[in-house]
């Protein structure tokens, strides 16, 4: 296990080093520069050059890559070339907001999603497991920005209940920071509430109908027992996992999400950044998105090899 | 002081107290903080009030910095930093000079070297500015006393004063240069508090303005909303109390509003289409007049703006006091069209394709030109393309395209660039040569009584209906909303909103 953790440690690193080539190579292939953002219509060769050279955009690449690299490894993202600020602490500040909206998702996720998942094997062929299916379907086949759209209809517009978009800091009171996250928590878990339920939901069957469970039973466990201490232990095995990945998948869909309900996390940013052709600001933002995919797809590896026993991981290495 | 005294005979003490009590809270309820949220829709880029480019960091920039001079939403320039001022009779040496004891947020005393060292700053290419193009005209900036600041121009120019009211012309402290984009300081009415870019910026009151009794607020929270519905839901329920430039749609929302409402001005954004004048078809003068003809303005302008727009001549949008009224805008003429094209050698009508960035106010703006060509026999194709790639390869590139612009701070500024032959946006866009249009503009910059300056401004007017490069179509409005409970606010032509006067009912 020890063997296996630290090969993927390896891996790690070495996936963050391409990763990090990478988003340099694909955000200096984008037509247009910061120069040419800066001045706008007000633009004339000369003064583009001038806006250039100070920042250091005529450099070799290979020098650039090298400059912005080797302070992102001491800690220094740079500084954003449009907004002339150190990148490090807005990009934190809106990582903890988009974090925000992460947690309270997953949360939902594993609360709604695993419960119905359960409940749905549990009272198999009952209309709780009808109803589970039908959500799931319905989640799992319409895009969340499909939902984001009727979700705001309905309770920001006709029923007028809840914020349609923005945000509002917890100094403003509980209610209205809640009310700002309700949608955009929703839009964001419904297709992994139903991936999840599903998920959960055949996995809890098969274990269900295998023999250990069946020999719980026949020692006569009582049937709470029998789904609490034996069933869901392995049935939830699978779900675990999904989860893990799940969490790198709602980062990516939170920078759609937050540019639907313009929440201010670290997708707007990233849209702003983009926008802007500010090259710094956008390499960083897409290489702390990156690690968060690449941490929670190791975590969830870790995860099922802790969770399993049938897999001897160090043994395959050895 | 009667109440105090009545309470103490008839019934002692309790009521005195409560006398005492009600003296404490009513003065503090009066004192309560007056603080006003303002929604922009789009995240402020830079705080460095010289390398702001949108009207979000424009109204940052005017509640935390002032400028030289100030141009009022009648268009007229007016004293802000410089008391007073005077040019040469040549126009190429303009003395400004400055009001005495204003101070900076950081204490110290604004001096005539702080005003060189921004615009130092300003004509500094590495640092962008965008008022740098206009600011090319200056030979030397020189501070001969502590409140005097004395500009060489390289040539005469007549608007000068009112150039140094421009959104960028913000005057900073020379020793805060560096850092003033995370730690911004001027002398304007509301001092920087915070910045949480994609969030909200926060100002707070100077108390030691040097406009007396301003400002009236306590602080200004501006929020950033991208969504209007939000902002003016949230304007409606009292949320916000401003909502910074309305498109047209949601100021149709606000006319039925019981607790807000749209405060509306003609501003100087105007539309055109950009027609190559080196190129077929609209190198020979005929087809551009024909295009000429065959349009109507006012109804393009109705169509794009959604009825919150004002056909013009030009750039100079109606209202300002170079703008030609006595020359009504031109009506359409199908019959003169159709002549002019077989004059051009197209007897059977004419196919054009035009270019536009995928926007709603420009294809708007392009298919009404569409439905008004056909009846001159005219085809014209639209194409739209995403924004970047429009500025990118289409602008200027093709015969025929859209474009649009902010307004600027003087007629020498709103049109030269564009109609002068040797102008930047001339030799961009539709490369324009009309000598007599040069004379014009040229003679303008050297002209110091403003009616004659006007005459020549309304003489290149009458050019540009008759035979000019391009179409300038119309001017769109701005608009603000605001919440019922603000008093004394204003929408600016300048785009901006000047709070220093604004106050709110308690």
């Amino acid at each position: 296990m020890t063997a296996y953790v630290i090969k993927r440690m390896i891996y790690l690193v070495i996936i963050l080093a391409v990763m990090s080539v990478l988003v340099f190579a694909a955000t200096h292939l984008l037509p247009g520069d910061a120069a040419v953002m800066i001045l706008g219509q007000y633009s004339t060769p000369e003064a583009l050059e001038a806006i250039r050279l100070k920042l250091g955009l005529n450099d070799p690449l290979i020098v650039q890559y090298g400059r912005w690299i080797s302070g992102f490894v001491q800690g220094d993202m740079g500084s954003s070339l449009i907004m002339e600020r150190p990148v490090a602490p807005m990009l934190w500040e809106a990582l903890g907001k988009s974090m925000v909206l992460a947690t309270l998702s997953m949360f939902c996720v594993v609360v709604v999603g695993l419960g119905l998942g359960v409940l749905a094997a549990v009272y198999r062929g009952s209309w709780i497991d009808h109803l589970s299916s039908f959500f799931g379907y319905v989640g799992v086949s319409i895009p969340e920005f499909f939902w984001a759209i009727i979700l705001v209809l309905l309770f920001a517009g006709s029923l007028g209940w809840l914020p349609a978009t923005g945000y509002a800091p917890l100094s403003d009171g509980m209610w209205p920071f809640l009310s700002h996250l309700i949608l955009p928590v929703i839009t964001l878990t419904l297709t992994l509430i139903a991936h999840v339920s599903r998920m959960t939901r055949s996995s809890m069957i098969d274990v269900l109908h295998s023999q250990y469970v069946k020999t719980a039973r026949a020692k006569g466990l009582p049937e709470n027992m029998v789904i609490l201490k034996h069933a869901l232990r392995n049935g939830l095995l699978p779900t675990i996992t999904v989860l893990s990945y799940d969490f790198g998948w709602l980062v990516g869909g939170i920078v759609v999400v937050e540019a639907v309900f313009g929440y201010p996390g670290i997708g707007r940013l990233l849209v702003f950044a983009m926008e802007r052709h500010d090259l710094p600001l956008m390499q960083a933002i897409i290489l702390i998105l990156t690690a968060i995919f690449v941490l929670s797809n190791l975590v969830a590896d870790l995860l099922y090899a802790y969770f399993n026993p049938r897999i001897r991981y160090g043994n395959a290495i050895e | 002081m009667v109440a105090p005294a009545r309470a103490g005979r008839s019934a002692g003490m309790p009521i005195a107290l409560l006398a005492m009590l009600a003296s404490l809270i009513i003065p503090s309820a009066a004192l309560a903080e007056k603080v006003l949220t303002v929604s922009l829709y789009a995240n402020l880029s830079n705080l460095d009030p010289i390398k702001t480019t949108t009207g979000h960091e424009y109204n940052y920039a005017l509640s935390v910095f002032d400028g030289i001079t100030y141009i009022d939403r009648d268009m007229k320039v007016k004293p802000d930093l410089a008391e007073t001022w005077e040019a040469s009779d040549d126009l190429k040496t303009w003395t400004f000079h400055l009001r005495k004891g204003v101070k900076f947020h950081n204490g110290r005393e604004l001096e005539a070297e702080d005003v060189v060292a921004t615009l130092n700053r300003v004509l500094d290419p590495a640092n962008g500015s965008r008022m740098r193009v206009n600011l090319l005209i200056v030979d030397k900036i020189e501070a001969p006393d502590r409140y005097t600041v004395k500009f060489t121009l390289k040539q005469p120019y007549a608007g000068f004063d009112a150039l140094l009211a421009d959104y960028q012309a913000r005057i900073s402290p020379r020793e805060a240069a560096k850092g003033i984009s995370t730690k911004p300081i001027g002398t304007g009415p509301f001092k920087f508090v915070e910045f949480i870019p994609n969030d909200r910026l926060v100002v707070e009151r100077n108390p030691d303005y040097w406009r007396p009794g301003e400002p009236k607020l306590d602080k200004i929270i501006y929020r950033i909303i991208p969504e209007y519905a939000s902002a003016v839901a949230a304007l409606e329920n009292g949320d916000v109390q401003v909502v910074w430039s309305l498109p047209p749609e949601e100021i149709e929302k606000l006319k039925t509003s019981k607790t807000a409402h749209a405060d509306e001005v003609t501003a100087g954004t105007w539309y055109a289409y950009v027609m190559r004048n080196d190129i077929p078809p609209f190198n020979d003068v005929k087809v551009r007049q024909a295009f000429f003809k065959l349009m109507d303005k006012a109804a393009i302008a109705d169509i794009a703006s959604l009825g919150h727009g004002v056909a013009t001549h030009s750039p100079i949008p109606p209202g300002h006091p170079a703008y030609n009224s006595e020359m009504p805008i031109a009506k359409t003429d199908i019959e003169t069209a159709k002549k002019l094209l077989a004059e051009a050698g197209h007897p059977d009508g004419i196919k054009v394709v035009l270019w536009m960035p995928k926007e709603p106010v420009y294809e708007r703006f392009a298919v009404a030109l569409r439905e008004q060509a056909k009846a001159a026999g005219v085809e014209v194709e639209l194409r739209s393309v995403a924004t970047d790639q429009f500025f990118a390869d289409k602008e200027g590139k093709e015969p025929f395209t859209v474009t649009n612009f902010y307004g600027r701070p003087t007629p020498d500024t709103m049109v030269y660039s564009w109609f002068h032959s040797k102008g930047s946006w001339n030799q961009n866009l539709w490369k324009g040569n009309d000598p007599e249009i040069d004379q014009l503009l040229d003679k303008a910059r050297e002209t110091k009584s403003s009616e004659e300056q006007a005459a020549l401004y309304k003489r290149f007017q009458a050019i540009l209906e008759e035979r000019g490069p391009a179409a300038v179509v119309f001017v769109s409005n701005h608009a603000d909303g605001v919440h019922n409970s603000v008093l004394n606010f204003h929408a600016s032509p300048r785009l901006w909103i000047d709070f220093r006067e604004v106050d709110l009912k308690q």
